[in-house]
């Protein structure tokens, strides 16, 4: 336990049996991966998980806002987000998984503004995340 | 290779392209240079920062930063009366996903009843009472921060609250340092009456009064009223605690049976932050359904 935990350890445990948590398999669906673009509608600082509202616009211009679920605002907050972090307004980049009865209702893996989407500003994934079910990017 | 709780690991997933800063480290990774740059007390110079993309430096979820591994190795702190100090805040510790793997028994070891072994299996994830934001209770923990408040009265350690970040639904549990007993015929409740004392630097606590509507774990794992555990904490270096765990229910299990959680340190600028799970809990609307409440689930069979 005190040596240093390389990710050989990491590998072994995402290897290691994973029982479905109520985070995932419950409500969302891994076969429905969708990667979208839009503008950001809202960021609900909320507990018990904070969720990105998001406006996508398709080809007839339908508009649909997407309820992405993130982890509690205090696990996001001590991976370095403040409340400017992802304002209303800027066009983003996202993935996720849908929900299995409202698919606009989704799991959020991943995000980036649209101007640096090599550059993830949240991204679900990690041998924790595995243990709670959810699929690993 | 060692089992090791998956509460007690972090991976820092490290994005491509995050900007490199003078001041950016990946907290939680357990290197070398991790334990050599103090972490800071807070992040005040990051606040002001517009930039969100600058200050983001590990992105693993769910999870809480650990201490590094060469501050774990540090030695046990004492408080000022030379009492064994059990604060923290810590990670882990107790059962999340599974009390029987968390607790290091193989499968099929934990000695349920068949009653009981059959309600587990038949209880559904999104049946658990702790995502309709109810407690917890003992031994469950999952990955975020709590501590042991231990409080000084006119009469010395009188009480020890373990204060959760999550998982107390916000209550607190209250362990009893002052000599007293059990009363004899306490109503259930959702934390029980726990009564601690020393045994040399390990704190010893005794709980009954359990009421039955929690989960030992995501699984659905039951136990009835008659529940009586005992907790044996522990520090065995500044990073590290032990919970040796005796989980005692004639009613749910044929014979008593030890389990053995680890708790790790957080990363020692982390405190427990606010927590407030009913302001906006939609658990359930993604898959068409509300969150259970504890009296629709049945847990009288086999008693």
């Amino acid at each position: 336990m005190r040596t240093k935990l390389g990710l050989v350890v990491a590998v072994s445990l995402i290897a290691a049996p994973v029982l479905a948590h109520h985070g995932f398999d419950t409500e969302y669906d891994a076969a429905k991966k969708v990667k979208l673009q839009g503008v950001i509608k809202q960021v609900s600082w909320t507990n018990p998980h904070m969720r990105v509202y998001i406006d996508v616009t398709d080809a007839s211009g339908t508009v649909t806002t997407w309820n992405m679920e993130m982890t509690s605002p205090n696990s996001v907050q001590r991976q370095g987000w403040g409340r400017n972090s992802l304002l209303p307004g800027e066009k983003v980049i996202f993935e996720g998984y849908g929900g299995k009865v409202v698919e606009s209702r989704g799991s959020l893996a991943r995000i980036a503004k649209a101007d640096a989407p090599d550059k993830a500003l949240f991204v679900q994934g990690g041998p924790e995340s595995a243990a709670q079910g959810y699929p690993q990017p | 290779m060692k089992h090791l709780p998956i509460s007690a690991i972090v991976v820092v997933v490290v994005v491509a392209g995050i900007i490199a800063h003078p001041s950016t480290r990946a907290p939680g990774a357990l290197s070398e240079a991790e334990g050599q740059a103090p972490a800071p007390a807070g992040i005040p110079e990051r606040t002001r920062d517009n930039d969100g993309q600058s200050r983001v430096e590990q992105v693993n979820v769910g999870g809480t930063p650990r201490i590094s591994a060469a501050d774990a190795a540090k030695p046990v702190p004492r408080l000022p009366d030379g009492r064994v100090d059990l604060t923290g805040p810590w990670v882990g510790g107790g059962s999340n996903a599974d009390i029987e793997r968390d607790g290091g028994l193989k499968p099929g070891e934990l000695p349920l009843l068949p009653w009981a072994q059959k309600l587990r299996d038949s209880r559904k994830a999104e049946n658990e009472p702790y995502t309709a934001c109810l407690p917890m209770s003992v031994p469950r923990v999952n990955p975020y921060p709590w501590k042991f408040a231990m409080t000084y009265t006119s009469r010395g350690l009188t009480h020890i609250y373990v204060l959760h970040e999550t998982g107390d639904a916000g209550a607190h549990r209250v362990i009893y340092m002052d000599g007293r007993q059990h009363p004899p015929d306490a109503l259930p409740t959702w934390w029980g009456h726990s009564i601690g004392s020393w045994d040399g630097d390990t704190l010893v606590v005794d709980t009954v009064g359990y009421n039955d509507k929690f989960w030992f774990d995501a699984r659905g794992t039951p136990h009835t009223e008659q529940l009586h555990t005992v907790e044996r904490w522990t520090r065995v270096n500044f990073g590290t605690m032990i919970n040796d765990f005796l989980l005692d229910d004639p009613g749910a299990f044929s014979r008593p049976v030890r389990l053995r959680f680890t708790a790790m340190h957080v990363r020692p600028d982390l405190d427990l932050m606010e927590f407030i799970c009913l302001e906006d809990n939609q658990y359930g609307a993604a898959g068409g359904f509300t969150p259970a409440q504890p009296d629709r689930e049945p847990v009288a069979a086999g008693r």
